[in-house]
């Protein structure tokens, strides 16, 4: 953010090119004036935002507490929190654990099933889309605490999951002990595909139709219309949709704690339920709050590949 | 350019609500002392208290206006709200509702006053016992809190359970292996019974302390923590014997399976599904079990007056008292930081006076910790079973309160995950939880 | 069931059979009610503990049905007011939200400038920032500003913490709004916000309801910003009494918390039907600009 208000201050314009970024022509009188608008979030997100953000990084390099004698004098303890943090046998799993809990729920599940309904939403009745759409949501605007504990009440042992599994004269698993991360995968993808589902919906309707008219006349099939055609005109929205979802996914705690706990033993525990275990449940806040900086880095790393990959030559 | 409208009306928006902000109330009226406690729907118990006493004590203290303000959350996230409150002078609380098991760890941090001066003049204190005087008592020898009541924990039975398996009643085991033996007796007359419970692993979280593991090494010839030396006991064999007598109830299905044992809401069914239905033979649990089942309890049972039996828990092999027991409870403290602190001890003083502490132990199925109140008819006549787990607060122990202690039981819990499930055996769960002990406190805080 | 508005009408190709459409377009309602009712069935132990008399963690089909959890929850203190103070939260940041992002988006969004990457990455960071773990220097701001309690302060909070999403959200569907529309206006003389609102903002009204519902959700259910930040049990947000159902030692009170839940739930679906009512209105907009 301090990176940002000094790029304000040159308020250098660059002259538009062919670029399709620039999409306006009236450049020679650029002036700092056109990003005034820009201020109010600027305003905001330094008071709430970046001022703490810059604390939490300062009190990582120490050994910052809420009780004990730390929490009367903090100490500096320069980079001890890190290297505590990279010596922890559970930190590499942890890490581990997260990519896959994003990868598979977030990156895979939500996008792909919140596109695919997305797209069969613009060919079913009335009724369908209305009935699907209002589940669907649903379940996104549960509070995340009760979603959590629905999710937890499905996957349990005696749960709904098994109860309907034995209507079947299939004996389920104890998903919650035995397949602990492919429950909670499940369960982000329960609960958060409304939200792929509502940003696909919003960028399918800004696909003209004349575009996918076209591709029929030429006789493209649906699954050639789809990657030729549909996928590349909400590139954008799809490029932004992974990486808002990667980023919230890679948040998620709640959900993760009211299932498992992050057990059994640590087979289920994410970033997240480390830094709060760390950080409130032992109260050490310059360690949690190490580990919410490693968080932001690896959300920094999923974002930077997204903008490199998927919109190469912008805003990377 | 019209947007610069836009901006300013956005602008003196925010300015306005900031400025707004800004005069909010800052509650430093000097005669005004606010009260901060926990209150959920399942604990009411002492905001009524609270309620109560306000009144009476603005009546007899004109000038003083009491604010009670409760923290509506479980009691992580009301850790973590109180102790934040604490940190800045400005919402720091005269009077707050404190866990033993994070006082001394507060004292360090700065935000408990000390109350010798206090207490040595309120004629109520040597009412309470020893064991309550310790748990408000710090590392520099004073004391900083006074216990609202405790609980204690001990063996709870089935009378015919047992007795379909042939177990002579009362059961009063005076070993563990006692305890072993009647578990395989219950398992040989019915295979698919719990025999013993003993909650373990990390999902029980502190129960796994509390009312598992802790109920052993307590009652071994070594300890966890050395008070007197204020260091962390390593590589002890009562650790390894604990572990041990863990991986046996677990090793031999005499205890739950350890995927139900994992689940964090075992005890439940253990209370609502398992005793009722006679389902399980015995397990450690704390004094407040008959909450649940008495009338409006959450697990209501009428029935469990006459087939709940109870028991002391032996030692390892009935050493010493013969019998063991672990303690919590809460307690009601002053902050370091008060303005009035006279006015917030007398306040303190009037919520744990006999009528008040009397009231709040029956309503919180608490044990009495005021002599006067243990002996009360009233308080005694609460459940069929809480004179005997008031007696048993001669043999309990208070947790090492140290500001380490949540990290090191943590560690204890990883250690009981690991035996019970048989991923470690005892002593390689103990090496590691030694390991894991020194990289907490430092080699200089543990001895062997 | 909730009735969301008419689909689109696009005009369809003509040119397909129309024995395979009819199929293809059955199949498509039996995939997606399918997938509907995977949706459906976590939400059945909500349901049913909600009405059942003695309910517990396990989903099943109650043997007595009984009101009393929703007569107990449906009190004053218990759950309107604090459903009074989520929807100033939630409605407040999100009006906030929306306003700024629009804001900061558009120059972002139409003129290419050294300042845009700086910013997006800053603002990229800010997205995937886990709130939980700053909040101790935020409650040391709020508490350094005199802000404490202070239900207008905690707004604009959760409002910065959701604008990072928001303002690339916005972003994003500007970008997709033509340019050459406002060029026309330009042509006419009007200013660059007269033409924001004017031209841009009726034809992103799908995106901004989004926006909107996005801010509105995380708002609504947030726990952990207003229980630090808020003190007084009045002030309170429904999010935040949830946990009184609770108890100690571990107790919940099943019935109670499901039938808080999904009123709790109720008015955020009823937002959402609302606003895609509008989506629905702005569609035909954009049609008849597009044709």
């Amino acid at each position: 953010m301090v990176a940002s208000t000094s790029a304000l201050r040159d308020g250098a314009v660059r002259p538009s090119r062919e670029d399709p970024n620039s999409r306006v022509g009236r450049s020679s009188r650029a002036s700092i004036a056109r990003f005034l608008p820009v201020v109010p979030s600027i305003l905001l997100l330094a008071l709430f935002m970046a001022g703490p953000v810059i604390w939490s990084i300062t009190i990582s390099f120490t050994n910052t507490a809420l009780t004990g004698r730390e929490a009367k004098d903090p100490s500096w303890v320069g980079f001890e929190n890190y290297t505590r943090l990279l010596q922890d046998p559970g930190f590499p799993i942890s890490v581990w654990l997260t990519v896959v809990f994003v990868i598979a729920s977030a990156v895979i599940g939500q996008n792909a099933l919140g596109l695919a309904i997305a797209l069969l939403l613009g060919r079913v009745t009335r009724a369908t889309r209305a009935i699907v759409t209002t589940i669907v949501v649903g379940a996104w605007v549960l509070p995340e605490i009760v979603a959590a504990f629905a999710a937890y009440a499905y996957f349990a042992d005696d749960g709904t999951l098994n109860q309907l599994l034995a209507g079947i004269g299939i004996d389920g698993a104890n998903w919650l002990y035995e397949f602990p991360m492919l429950a909670v995968i499940l369960a982000n993808i329960w609960r958060g595909t409304a939200f792929s589902m509502m940003v696909y919906e919003a960028a399918l309707n800004d696909v003209p139709p004349e575009i996918t008219e076209a591709a029929v006349i030429d006789g493209a099939g649906g699954l050639k219309r789809l990657v030729w055609v549909t996928i590349p005109m909400i590139r954008g929205s799809i490029a932004t949709n992974l990486m808002l979802i990667t980023l919230q996914t890679l948040a998620v705690f709640t959900l993760i704690w009211v299932m498992t706990k992050g057990g059994p033993g640590i087979s289920s525990t994410t970033l997240p339920i480390l830094a709060y275990q760390e950080a409130f449940k032992f109260q050490e806040i310059g360690y949690g709050s190490a580990i919410a900086v490693v968080m932001i880095l690896i959300g920094a790393v999923f974002s930077v590949l997204y903008l490199r990959t998927i919109r190469p030559g912008r805003d990377a | 350019m019209r947007f610069s409208r836009v901006l300013a009306g956005v602008a003196t928006v925010s300015a306005a609500a900031l400025a707004f902000a800004g005069c909010s109330p800052a509650a430093d009226e000097s005669k005004t002392i606010t009260v901060v406690y926990q209150k959920t729907d399942g604990f009411v118990a002492l905001d009524e208290l609270f309620q109560k006493v306000k009144p009476e004590f603005e009546a007899a203290n004109p000038g003083i206006t009491v604010e009670l303000e409760p923290i509506v959350a479980d009691e992580g996230d009301y850790a973590t709200k109180l102790a934040l409150m604490q940190q800045s002078a400005e919402t720091a609380p005269d009077v707050f509702y404190e866990d033993t098991f994070r006082v001394r760890s507060d004292v360090d941090a700065g935000y408990l006053l000390n109350l010798d001066e206090y207490l040595a003049e309120w004629e109520d204190w040597e009412q309470f016992n020893d064991g309550a005087k310790e748990a408000g008592r710090a590392d520099d020898g004073s004391v900083y809190a006074v216990p609202l009541g405790t609980d204690t924990r001990g063996i709870w039975y089935s009378k015919s359970v047992l007795e379909a398996a042939g177990v002579p009643l009362p059961w009063e085991p005076k070993s563990w292996e006692e305890i072993l033996e009647t578990a395989r007796a219950v398992k040989a007359a019915s295979p698919d019974k719990v025999a013993f419970n003993v909650y373990s692993g990390k999902p029980a979280g502190e129960g796994s302390v509390m009312q598992g593991f802790g109920m052993l090494m307590y009652g071994t010839d070594d300890t966890l923590y050395d008070a007197e030396d204020q260091k962390w006991v390593t590589g002890s064999q009562g650790f390894v014997d604990s572990l041990a007598f863990i991986e046996t109830l677990y090793g031999e299905g005499l205890a739950p399976a350890p995927d139900v044992a994992l689940d964090g809401s075992m005890w439940q069914k253990l209370f609502g599904e398992w005793f009722p239905g006679g389902q399980i033979a015995g397990t450690i649990e704390g004094s407040w079990s008959p909450s649940f089942w008495k009338q409006d309890g959450s697990y209501e049972w009428p029935e469990y007056v006459d087939d709940i039996g109870v028991a002391a828990f032996p030692t390892q092999n009935g050493q010493g008292d013969g019998a063991v027991s672990l303690s919590g409870g809460w307690t009601l403290a002053v902050g370091a930081q008060s303005q009035n602190p006279d006015a917030s001890f007398d306040f303190l003083a009037m919520a744990l006076d006999r009528e008040n502490a009397l009231e709040y132990n029956i309503a919180n199925s608490q044990i009495a910790v005021r002599a006067d109140v243990a002996e009360d008819p009233a308080y005694l006549e609460a459940n069929p079973f809480i004179g005997f787990f008031t007696d048993l607060v001669s043999v309990t122990h208070f947790r090492p309160a140290t500001a380490d202690y949540p990290q090191i039981s943590a560690e204890i819990q990883a250690a009981t995950e690991a035996v019970m499930t048989g991923q470690m055996s005892p002593e390689e769960a103990a090496a590691a939880y030694d390991d894991a002990v020194i990289g907490i406190v430092g080699d200089e805080n543990v001895t062997q | 069931m909730t009735g969301q508005p008419a689909a689109p009408a696009r005009p369809r190709p003509l040119s397909m059979a129309a024995p395979r459409r009819a199929v293809a377009a059955l199949a498509s309602n039996v995939v997606l009610l399918v997938i509907g009712a995977c949706f459906l069935v976590p939400l059945a132990w909500l349901i049913l503990a909600s009405i059942d008399t003695a309910p517990s963690q396990q989903t099943r089909v109650p043997t007595d049905f009984t009101l009393e959890h929703y007569a107990a929850v449906l009190t004053p203190e218990r759950t309107l007011l604090p459903l009074w103070n989520s929807t100033l939260l939630s409605a407040g940041s999100a009006i906030v939200t929306v306003i700024v992002a629009v804001l900061a988006a558009y120059p972002i969004s139409r003129y290419n400038s050294r300042f845009n990457t700086p910013y997006l990455s800053a603002i990229l960071f800010g997205t995937c920032l886990p709130i939980t773990a700053i909040m101790v220097p935020v409650y040391s701001l709020f508490v350094r500003l005199g802000m404490l309690d202070n239900l207008a302060a905690v707004t604009f909070f959760l409002a910065a913490t959701s604008l990072p999403m928001a303002i690339w959200m916005t972003k994003n569907f500007m970008d997709s709004v033509p340019v050459s529309l406002e060029e026309a206006a330009w042509v006419d003389g009007a200013s660059a916000m007269r033409a924001l609102r004017l031209i841009v903002l009726p034809l992103m009204r799908p995106g901004l309801a989004v926006v909107f519902i996005f801010v509105f959700i995380q708002a609504w259910g947030n726990f952990f910003v207003p229980f630090i930040l808020l003190l007084s049990p009045s002030k309170q947000p429904a999010s935040v009494s949830v946990f009184s159902f609770f108890g100690q030692y571990g107790t919940v009170a099943y019935g109670e918390l499901a039938a808080y839940s999904l009123i709790y739930s109720l008015p955020v679906v009823v937002l959402y039907v609302i606003v895609s009512k509008g989506i629905g209105g702005s569609f035909a907009m954009q049609g008849a600009i597009k044709g």
